[in-house]
């Protein structure tokens, strides 16, 4: 696809098919369409675009703090004077703290680790936020740290590790149940999901 | 347990198969690449999600099978089946993937429903319970370990569906482990903190380990019960035959998964060394082998041909028997030519063994003048030709 897009197409609108084709989930034709689009649209368009994307490389930082991305030092919840400053919730990625603050029901701080431990995909300890984790929870009035890692193998065995080095610190760790979705069926969950929400389960 | 109905659509050379099927013996014959091996295949594929033949799942979609309306060839594999708790609908669909602009790649995506539910591959494993018989068994005796590994594995995994599961989050475990231990010895890292490192690997590798290697262990005895006689009354001989577990490391008493997984624990501790120069997990499961043994004689290694063939054979109806004193419930059995590879005395035991009551078979031949008349009389024929069945 490469090969002819250069043979056929003009160098500059090439460039950018090859650009828009290294996306991921973009294949070599979206990558034309979209760049086609953009050549019969308004100036205007393709320019606030081009800024768009610019803007984002050039002021998008990562929280000081937390590791969440923000403009500027510190991310809104770090800022935020409402916030319980006595709780870390632990996740892999920005887009969880997204999907946790949807919900309403946590008022405390974060951190993100940008991963999960991954051997097979060569990512280790020292690639993820661990060590400014514990230096967060050393140095500030931390009394709680909820471990929010997906409930797959790799965010199980960074959950591990975390707990390994955060059981020495003398804070309270936690992790959020596992079970059964609302508005699901029992008869329909699979047996591990079934499983758990029986080992998790309470007293009413 | 039986197969009532077996349907097939662009599945190897069958563009379009609706089979009911007798719950007594059926023979399937016919010239080679007919199409004969292919429906036992299919049953194999819907027992245990894999095909005894093929690595790649695509390979199973007819070559000549098209897109329709923009949907990728596509194969299926549906069957109606009858177990002591009731009935059954089976269904695979194994459907070739395109990439963007339309071609072909060389994946495949696999759907699975159990009835018309979608569920999980790992679900379908053991809904219907077949042992399949093939003159390539013999490696059983004569191959590698892996092929003894794989034949307890098939063998538990359609008993125990928690076996099945407990073996693929093993094996994906040790990939994990192993990863770990290869970037230090290449000194990609270095190897600081290893215990705390590979804590989790080893906690969750050593407790699915211990689960495998006691039903494993439980597996092998229960086997040795019944495949003493068998083997005596298949060879002639008056020895029995001895199977062993044999593990990589020691057990010494451990025999329960709780305790088992204790010792392969300590054992990974003594061994940190050495798996940390070769780079890999050297112990668990994943590294035993089973040995086969009459008198004081290995017969994996010095056995005649015969007796490895009489070794093969026995394990196979072993398998059956086991399946069905555990689950109350006989296997179907599926014999791919495999009366022709046999002597006289051989092949009257497996004659016999296919005749119990409430036994299903399939089997294929080429020739019909392997049987004997009177037993072509007792079973339904079904000629096969060039991906039709007649």
């Amino acid at each position: 696809m490469t090969s002819r897009s250069e043979n056929l197409v003009v160098e500059p609108v090439a460039r950018l098919i090859d650009e828009l084709a290294r996306l991921p989930g973009i294949g070599p034709k979206t990558a034309s369409r979209l760049t086609f689009f953009l050549l019969r649209a308004e100036a205007e368009q393709t320019r606030t675009l081009a800024e768009a994307i610019l803007a984002m490389r050039a002021q998008v930082t990562l929280c000081r703090r937390c590791y969440n991305i923000t403009v500027g030092e510190l991310c809104a919840v770090c800022t935020s004077t409402t916030r319980d400053q006595s709780k870390i919730c632990v996740v892999e990625e920005p887009l969880d703290v997204l999907a946790i603050e949807r919900t309403g029901a946590y008022r405390g701080l974060y951190h993100v680790l940008h991963g999960h431990i991954a051997p097979l995909e060569g990512i280790y300890r020292e690639d993820l936020k661990i060590d400014q984790l514990i230096a967060r929870v050393r140095s500030e009035p931390i009394d709680e740290v909820i471990l929010a890692m997906n409930p797959n193998t790799e965010g199980e065995a960074t959950a591990f590790l975390l707990l390994k080095d955060l059981a020495s610190l003398g804070v309270r760790i936690t992790r959020p149940a596992r079970g059964l979705p609302t508005g699901g069926d029992l008869e329909w969950a699979d047996p591990d999901t079934l499983g758990s929400a029986f080992e998790g389960r309470r007293e009413l | 347990m039986e197969v009532t109905r077996l349907s097939l659509r662009d599945f190897r050379n069958y563009q379009h198969l609706d089979l009911p099927l007798s719950p007594e013996i059926t023979l399937l014959y016919g010239p080679n690449a007919a199409g004969k091996t292919s429906v036992l295949e299919a049953l194999f594929y819907l027992a245990t999600t894999r095909s005894p033949r093929v690595g790649a799942d695509r390979e199973l979609v007819r070559w000549e099978a098209e897109a329709e309306a923009g949907v990728p060839p596509f194969a299926r594999v549906f069957a109606e089946i009858q177990r002591l708790t009731g009935h059954m609908r089976l269904e695979v669909i194994v459907q070739r993937r395109t990439d963007e602009d339309g071609q072909l790649t060389n994946t495949a995506s696999k759907l699975v429903r159990i009835d018309r539910r979608p569920a999980r591959a790992l679900d379908l494993v053991g809904q219907l319970r077949v042992v399949l018989f093939t003159p390539a068994d013999l490696v059983l005796v004569d191959g590698p370990p892996a092929e003894r590994r794989r034949y307890l594995d098939i063998t538990l995994s359609q008993l125990d569906p928690h076996y099945v599961r407990t073996l693929a989050h093993y094996q994906k475990i040790v990939q994990q482990r192993n990863s770990l231990l290869r970037a230090w010895r290449e000194r990609r890292r270095s190897p600081r903190a290893v215990d705390d490192e590979l804590g989790y690997w080893d906690q969750e590798m050593t407790a699915a380990a211990g689960y495998l290697l006691a039903e494993r262990l439980r597996a092998v005895g229960e086997l040795n019960a019944l495949v003493g006689p068998l083997f005596q009354a298949i060879s002639g001989g008056t020895t029995p035959l001895s199977i062993d577990y044999l593990p990589s490391l020691a057990l010494h008493e451990a025999r329960d998964a709780g305790s088992l997984a204790h010792r392969l624990m300590q054992e990974l501790r003594n061994h940190r060394r050495d798996e940390l120069a070769r780079g890999q997990t050297l112990l668990g499961p994943h590294r035993d082998d089973l040995s086969f043994t009459v008198g004081a004689v290995n017969l994996g290694r010095y056995g005649s041909r015969g007796q490895q063939r009489s070794v093969a054979l026995t394990l196979k109806l072993g398998e059956a028997a086991l399946m069905r004193q555990r689950a109350g419930d006989a296997p179907v059995l599926l014999l791919d030519d495999m009366l022709s590879e046999l002597d006289a005395q051989r092949r009257a035991h497996l004659l016999e063994a296919v005749s119990l009551p409430g036994q299903q078979t399939l089997l294929t031949a080429t020739d019909l003048a392997d049987f004997r008349p009177e037993f072509l009389t007792k079973i339904t024929r079904l000629r096969v030709e060039e991906g039709r069945i007649y």
